[in-house]
This record gives structure tokens, C-alpha cells and sequence, in this order.
């Protein structure tokens, strides 16, 4: 019975990782071919993927796809980072309904860059500065969410509560922050809060895209600790595993994930709430299998989203687009809703 | 594996839990820890699987202190079976054992050796799960959880098996034949086993020796009838007991409480 439970699983992984891949190839050629000027999206995969291989494209497609790139990039690793980051928050918390922004990571995160910004307008410039400051305010967030919850008795509820409390407070701290950053920055603060990856600059795409390449390869490594301490802190010790020294370095992790996405794309929300959960209906919860899973289920969600924003701005015809995060909460509020439905009554 | 514990001492903050514990646990043999609630039985044996850090005093395995073992080390050779694991996060009963094998392996291996998935198979079938191992850990009864839980720390394939309550939640089958199975394992494959339990009826069916605790210390401890005396019994569990001789056996059997609880006080 075991084996071929295992097997079964090890199939299954197998098949969800070639159907997401392609429809990620897909959405991905779907999304270069959409813009101002619509391309047939044949002739955008091949000038993408068939380039290497000395194939020339026609009528100037290669050079608007690859102006393209760089937003349809951003929102794939943005997804990918956020929907890991939000696996390791739920594995850590061992609570289905958290996500990377639970422990008000985001708000602190952004309250840091808004206050960076203040302080030294030129911190915009160096991405690698907004990166370590937003990593700063999303580490200080976890502390002191982590701290505010062992003063609360320690158990997930005082942990949520607490997320809540330095979320709000923050949010709000962060909202006026942003109000004053609007006169030195120069664009409306909704982008800033709710997030857009048409900002996003070729050069920038390697402080993305590393970090989130990076873990996502150190998460399967690490799968071991991290299945053991689903089952809690003690039966993860007896396994030999030391459980703060998991949870520790899970959350340092996940608040880089998030930081980082914070300081290219601001706030993006529910991806990282529902690609673990889609991930585990497809995988179950071995983190072995789930971790490359949730990538690529968050890098797909997102793209899908991005395509929205694009489609709607293009025939909604408004000044700028829409928000990122408007269109990942519209389309991930019903799944919020479904897990209180299915979840909660349990 | 031979444990000899030496003036133990465990303290949670400023509350004393276990004071002056001295014993030995010889290997192939079930010994029982029973006593009243708080007597501090699972303190026991979590302060042995090393879960909880003794103040003074130290344990020793087959002559080395715990405390030199490195925490791998450790998980090889010592299971606790914690009576509450947590599965607010959905895991599937194969998920959950598989997680037994991890101090046998390499941290940072990939792929599960068929041997490992065969030693799963194997217990599960004696278990009796086998066809509960695709179900989710929070979908299952509390017997069927019990079986998976004890089932999860023989896959470890310990040499210390510390059992906290197996037979709660266990309907009477259940109890008599995973004891059974814990004390044939114990003796085949030379286990040291202690076992915390309430039921004193099993105890005196399956325990080589027993240890009886009460406020943090041991009372009394030897083969069972040397322990499960009319006297000691009534004196630590302030109940009125009855022994009876079965097949050379002492089964306790317990009559009323010395002290009501009065409702019209």
C-alpha cells in the first residue's frame, strides 16, 4: 500500500509540475503578445524560445516582446517569491490561513521604504538599498509581531491577533508615509500600496529573480525539518530538529521573499494565501513536492492577473492601469471565501 | 539499550516537576510509570527523549549522557510517542510516518529510499492502518490517530521506545493488541520500553517492572507485585482498591473514592 501510494504521488508531482510549466509557457507568450499592439502569439514564442536557435522573427516582434519582458518576468518571480514566501508562513504559523503578509511584514516593510524615501529621496535610484531597507522592515515586523504574540501566550491565535494588530497600525502609518512620498516621487501612492510590476526595469529583474531562484532551490533541500515541524515543536526535536532554529530561518527567508517584492512591485495580495493551498490539493504537504508546486502556481496566478490589468486598461481605456493587488484581490477574495466555507466549519 | 538515570531534577520555571529520580531500565523489558495526574509520568519521559532539559542529575544511554548526544543521534535511538501532534495543516497518514524515517537519513537528501517506504508498509500492516494511509491525519478517529502515533515511533525503529498514554482513546481490542505488539517487539528486537499509562489493569498484564510516581517523585518501583500493593495504591491514588489474583497476576480493582467530592458542602 505504501509504495504505490508513493508512486501515485510521485506521478502526480510529475504531471502538475509539466501541466504548470506549460500553461506558464503558455501564459507567458500570451502576456508578451498583449499590449498596445496585439502580436499573434505564434510568432511570439518563436521569437522568444526559438531565438537561440538562430530562428529571426519578423516585423519587429522580438524587439516589443522583449520591451515586454521585463513586466511579464517581474510578475512571474513577484509569484513565485510571494506564493513560496506564503507556504513557509503557513508551515511555520501551521496555519492554513496565513500568508506572507500575516505577521504585518508588509506594512512594516513598506512603512521602512516609505521613511527611506522620505529621508533620502536617492534611495529610489538603488534598488539594492530598497531592498535591504524594506528586508529591514519586514524583519522588524516579524519581531515585533513574534514578540507581541509571546506576550499574548504564544499559541497560532495570539500570533494572528497579534499580525493584525501591527498590520493595521502599520498600514496606517505606511498610508500617511506614502501620502508624503506622493511629492517627491511624483506618482499617485495607490501603485505603491497596491502594486504594479509595469514599473519594473530589465536591470532590476536580477534582484528579483536571484533571491527567488535561489530559495526556490534551497526549499526542497530543506524539506526535511520543515515536514517534521508540521507535526509541532516537540515531535520535530525528538526527530533531532530544532524547532525555533526551523522556524527562525523559515521566517528570515520568507521576509526576504517578501521584502523583496514589496520594494519592486508594493503589495500584492492572496497570491501567497492561495497557491499553498493549491499546491497541497494538487501535491499534498510534503514540502519536497509542494515548494517547487507553489512557485510555480504563484508565478501563474500572477501572470494571469498582469494579463488582466493590461486587458483591462487597454479596453476600459482609463488614465494608467489598475493596481496589481486590486485585480489578485478580486480574483482571490472568493477564495478566501470558499476555505472559511470549507475550512472554518470544520 | 540499558538507561540508568541519576538524581534527576526537573524544573518548569519556578514549579518543581520531577525531584531525586534514580533508575535503571534494562533492555527487552516493558517498564510501566503510573501515578496520579501530575505525578509527572510524560515529564519523565520527555526529560529521557531530551524534550524537556533537566536541571541536575543526567541520563544515561548505554553509558553515555544524553547530553553528549547530538540531536540526531538522539532521534535514532530514542521515539516518544507524543499523544498530541499537531494537523491543523493537512498531511496524509503516509506523510506523517515517512517523517519517522528522517533521523536515519541525510538532512539534505532528496529522494526516499525503498527501504525506508518498505519498513512503512510493513508496520502499517500490523498495525492495522494500512488502509488509513492516504487518509488525512484530521480526518481520522482518535483510535485510528492512536495507532497511526505509536505506529509512527516503531518505524523509527528506536532502541527507546517512551510510550505517553497508548491505550487512551483505544476501544478494549485496540489496547490489548498494540500492548501485545509493543511488548513481543520489545523482546524480539531488545527495546528498552516505558510506558506512562492510567489503566492500572494493563499494567499489571504487560509490565516487567513498574515505577508509581506521585508529586514528582518515585514512590515505589519493582516487579508488579511488589509495587501494586493494596496499601501504596489507596495511599497515592486515595481510592479504595481490591486486588485480585488472576493467573498470577495482581488486578487492581478500583472500588470507590476514600474522600467524596461533596456536592452539599
Amino acid at each position: 500500500m505504501a509504495l504505490p501510494l508513493y508512486e501515485r504521488r510521485v506521478k502526480h508531482f510529475f504531471a502538475s509540475l509539466i501541466i504548470l510549466v506549460t500553461l506558464l509557457l503558455f501564459t507567458f507568450t500570451l502576456s508578451l503578445s498583449i499590449g498596445s499592439a496585439m502580436l499573434d502569439p505564434v510568432k511570439v514564442f518563436k521569437a522568444i524560445f526559438l531565438k537561440p536557435f538562430g530562428y529571426s522573427a519578423e516585423d519587429n516582434i522580438d524587439v516589443i516582446a522583449m520591451l515586454r519582458l521585463s513586466r511579464a518576468l517581474a510578475s512571474l518571480f513577484c509569484g513565485a517569491s510571494l506564493a513560496l514566501a506564503g507556504l513557509l508562513m503557513q508551515t511555520i504559523t501551521r496555519n492554513p490561513l496565513a500568508d506572507p503578509y500575516i505577521f504585518g511584514l508588509s506594512s512594516t516593510a513598506l512603512t521602512a521604504v516609505a521613511l527611506g524615501i522620505i529621508l533620502v529621496p536617492n534611495l529610489m535610484v538603488y534598488k539594492v538599498y530598497m531592498i535591504v531597507v524594506s528586508f529591514l522592515g519586514a524583519l522588524a515586523g516579524y519581531i515585533l509581531t513574534l514578540s507581541l504574540s509571546k506576550l499574548g501566550g504564544g499559541s497560532s491565535l495570539a500570533m494572528v491577533l497579534a499580525g493584525i494588530a501591527i498590520a493595521s497600525l502599520f498600514s496606517g502609518v505606511s498610508h500617511i508615509l506614502l501620502y508624503i512620498v506622493q511629492q517627491i516621487v511624483k506618482t499617485p501612492y495607490v501603485y505603491l500600496l497596491m502594486g504594479s510590476v509595469s514599473t519594473v526595469l530589465q536591470r532590476d529583474l536580477l534582484f528579483l529573480a536571484l533571491p527567488t531562484l535561489l530559495f526556490a532551490a534551497l526549499i526542497p533541500a530543506l524539506f526535511k525539518p520543515l515536514n517534521a515541524y508540521l507535526y509541532g515543536d516537540e515531535y520535530a526535536k525528538q526527530l533531532g530538529f530544532n524547532p525555533t532554529l526551523v522556524r527562525d530561518s523559515a521566517a528570515f527567508i520568507a521576509a526576504l521573499l517578501t521584502a523583496i517584492t514589496i520594494a519592486f512591485v508594493g503589495i500584492v495580495g492572496f497570491i501567497g494565501l492561495a497557491a499553498p493551498h493549491i499546491a497541497r490539493f494538487l501535491v499534498g504537504s510534503d514540502h519536497r513536492f509542494a515548494a517547487p508546486i507553489v512557485a510555480l502556481v504563484g508565478a501563474l496566478l500572477t501572470l494571469l492577473a498582469d494579463i488582466v490589468v493590461k486587458l483591462v486598461s487597454l479596453f476600459a481605456g482609463a488614465v494608467g492601469e489598475l493596481p496589481l493587488g486590486v485585480v489578485t484581490a478580486v480574483i482571490g477574495a472568493p477564495f478566501l471565501a470558499y476555505l472559511i466555507v470549507k475550512k472554518v466549519r470544520e | 539499550m540499558k538507561i540508568v538515570i541519576e538524581d534527576l531534577e526537573v524544573w518548569y520555571s519556578s514549579i518543581p516537576a520531577l525531584r531525586d529520580i534514580s533508575l535503571e531500565v534494562s533492555e527487552g523489558e516493558m517498564t510501566f510509570v503510573i501515578g496520579p495526574n501530575g505525578a509527572g509520568k510524560s515529564t519523565l519521559l520527555k526529560t529521557i527523549a531530551y524534550i524537556v532539559k533537566p536541571k541536575a542529575g543526567a541520563i544515561y544511554i548505554d553509558g553515555k549522557s544524553i547530553s553528549r548526544f547530538s540531536p540526531r543521534d538522539l532521534g535514532k535511538i530514542v521515539a516518544y510517542v507524543d499523544p498530541q501532534i499537531s494537523k491543523t495543516i493537512p498531511s496524509t497518514v503516509l506523510e506523517f510516518l515517512l517523517t519517522a524515517r528522517y533521523p536515519h537519513q541525510a538532512t539534505l537528501g532528496f529522494s526516499i529510499q525503498r527501504h525506508d517506504l518498505e519498513i512503512v508498509e510493513k508496520i502499517s500492516r500490523q498495525m492495522n492502518i494500512a488502509h488509513l494511509l492516504n487518509r488525512r491525519l484530521d480526518e481520522l478517529s482518535s483510535g485510528e490517530l492512536q495507532r497511526v502515533l505509536i505506529a509512527r515511533a516503531l518505524a523509527q525503529k528506536p532502541g527507546v521506545l517512551l510510550l505517553d498514554e497508548p491505550s487512551a482513546f483505544l476501544d478494549l481490542r485496540y489496547r490489548l493488541e498494540i500492548l501485545d505488539y509493543v511488548k513481543t517487539s520489545t523482546e524480539m528486537n531488545k527495546i528498552t520500553c516505558i510506558v506512562a499509562i492510567h489503566d492500572l489493569y494493563l499494567a499489571s498484564l504487560y509490565a516487567d517492572k513498574i515505577i508509581m510516581m506521585n508529586n514528582g517523585e518515585i514512590v515505589a518501583a519493582g516487579r508488579p507485585e511488589e509495587v501494586l500493593k493494596k496499601e501504596l495504591l489507596e495511599k497515592v491514588y486515595r481510592v479504595k482498591i481490591h486486588l485480585l489474583n488472576i493467573n498470577g497476576k495482581n488486578i487492581v480493582i478500583p472500588l470507590e473514592p476514600i474522600e467524596r467530592i461533596g456536592l452539599w458542602v
